[in-house]
């Protein structure tokens, strides 16, 4: 893709856009929005192939974290504020939209080992990761939040990744790489 | 030495969850240490693996055209700027003297700006009046993405710098301007985040990398208020060609 190649931003597209939907439709809550983040997301990654860096992460994290981001401003923006006031916002699980093909078996298996670790948090663990990832809050924000002591805010958060850590491991290996299979 | 180690931030660092001066102070702590940054590559893998707990949904059946489109038309936009222009016989004797006269109104504007600069208030402040005053090389970054926008580098042999931009428009709160040197074989590293003001002007101090040998670009974005680790907002301006 850094050489402009067209079909490499379509099997880009092909890999991983259900996935930068899916969470883009979490955090924003709105399928138009969704959809304005799912295509900035593709288009930042094709404007900014060039500073792309194996380095720093793998693809799925860079697309992720520009999704997150692009998703976390609209969600922060006032116009999108005014929005959600306007239209009750979708309860979680329940947004519009097709559902998707659950896809080729490794990722079943995946998005299973995912569902499990998550749900083998406990509430409040699951809490501070959700509204620290999907709703865009700095720890501090969260504490006031819920009012809890920021301390605690980020020993549960920590806890959390900790536990997840453990449990997917065997499934996203130690490097952290998406996809493979133990 | 290392500083304590940021244990208690990494998690949050990964979900970019951080204040700006925390998240700060986990990267530079990174650099250094080595168990840290391992830790932040694992939970990096984790964050990256979130999505897959929510139900999938596919997104709509004609997204992908639009995109494409979009893509497309970027691209073209790209050559217009960068690609050969087949020129009428008259204009290519003439492009020399034509190309000589740009720069000279090039070189005067340069200085009727630094005038203009230094004569409005408020200006840049003496330490970067003094950046400016040694010797080094001016990169010249134009607006690829937001046409009008340029901006200049000043690098001083030295090492420091300084960032004279104009033309950017005016964020909203909790957005920010993003200085990147991008290198080659290495992380991008930032130079700068800076916010314009009414007249679409800045004046920045640069933290300029200690060697620009592997830069390949440069280049501003705009992302959250707290900076980003990694530049994802598209290209406003760009030092084309680097070197």
């Amino acid at each position: 893709m850094r050489l402009g190649d067209e079909t490499a931003l379509e099997a880009l597209y092909a890999r991983y856009g259900g996935l930068v939907f899916t969470l883009a439709l979490r955090i924003v809550g709105d399928p138009e929005l969704a959809r304005e983040v799912l295509q900035d997301t593709f288009l930042r990654s094709w404007d900014g192939r060039e500073t792309y860096d194996p380095r720093r992460g793998r693809v799925p994290w860079w697309l992720m974290g520009i999704a997150r981001n692009r998703a976390v401003d609209l969600l922060r923006s006032r116009p999108h504020q005014a929005r959600l006031r306007e239209q009750e916002r979708l309860p979680s699980g329940a947004h519009a939209g097709e559902p998707a093909h659950p896809g080729t078996a490794d990722a079943v298996v995946l998005r299973r080992a995912v569902t499990d670790a998550l749900e083998r948090l406990s509430g409040a663990q699951r809490e501070a990761i959700e509204l620290a990832y999907y709703g865009g809050l700095t720890q501090a924000e969260i504490a006031r939040h819920l009012g809890q002591p920021l301390g605690t805010i980020k020993s549960r958060t920590r806890e959390a990744m900790e536990r997840l850590r453990s449990l997917l491991e065997p499934r996203i290996g130690r490097t952290g790489k998406i996809g493979t299979t133990p | 030495m290392i500083d304590e180690h940021p244990v208690e931030d990494l998690a949050a660092y990964t979900l970019g969850s951080l204040e700006g001066t925390e998240r700060v102070r986990v990267e530079e702590h990174a650099v250094a240490c080595a168990a840290c940054a391992a830790r932040l590559r694992e939970y990096q893998g984790v964050v990256g693996a979130l999505p897959l707990g929510l139900a999938p949904v596919s997104p709509p059946s004609e997204a992908w055209e639009s995109i494409r489109a979009a893509a497309r038309a970027r691209r073209a936009r790209r050559r217009r700027w960068a690609g050969p222009v087949s020129l009428p016989n008259w204009l290519r004797v003439a492009r020399w003297p034509a190309v000589a006269a740009a720069l000279a109104v090039l070189l005067i504007w340069n200085v009727t700006l630094q005038r203009e600069l230094v004569r409005r208030a408020p200006g840049p402040g003496p330490e970067v009046e003094a950046l400016s005053r040694r010797p080094g090389r001016i990169v010249i970054l134009t607006g690829t993405g937001q046409p009008g926008a340029s901006a200049r580098i000043f690098v001083a042999v030295d090492g420091g710098g300084h960032l004279a931009v104009s033309g950017l428009v005016p964020l909203p709160r909790g957005r920010t301007y993003q200085l990147w040197f991008v290198r080659t074989g290495a992380p991008a590293v930032t130079g700068a985040t800076f916010g314009v003001d009414a007249y679409r002007r800045a004046w920045v101090k640069v933290a300029v990398p200690a060697s620009l040998d592997d830069v390949r670009t440069i280049v501003i974005t705009e992302e959250p208020a707290s900076g980003s680790p990694t530049p994802t907002g598209m290209h406003l301006l760009e030092a084309l060609p680097w070197r």
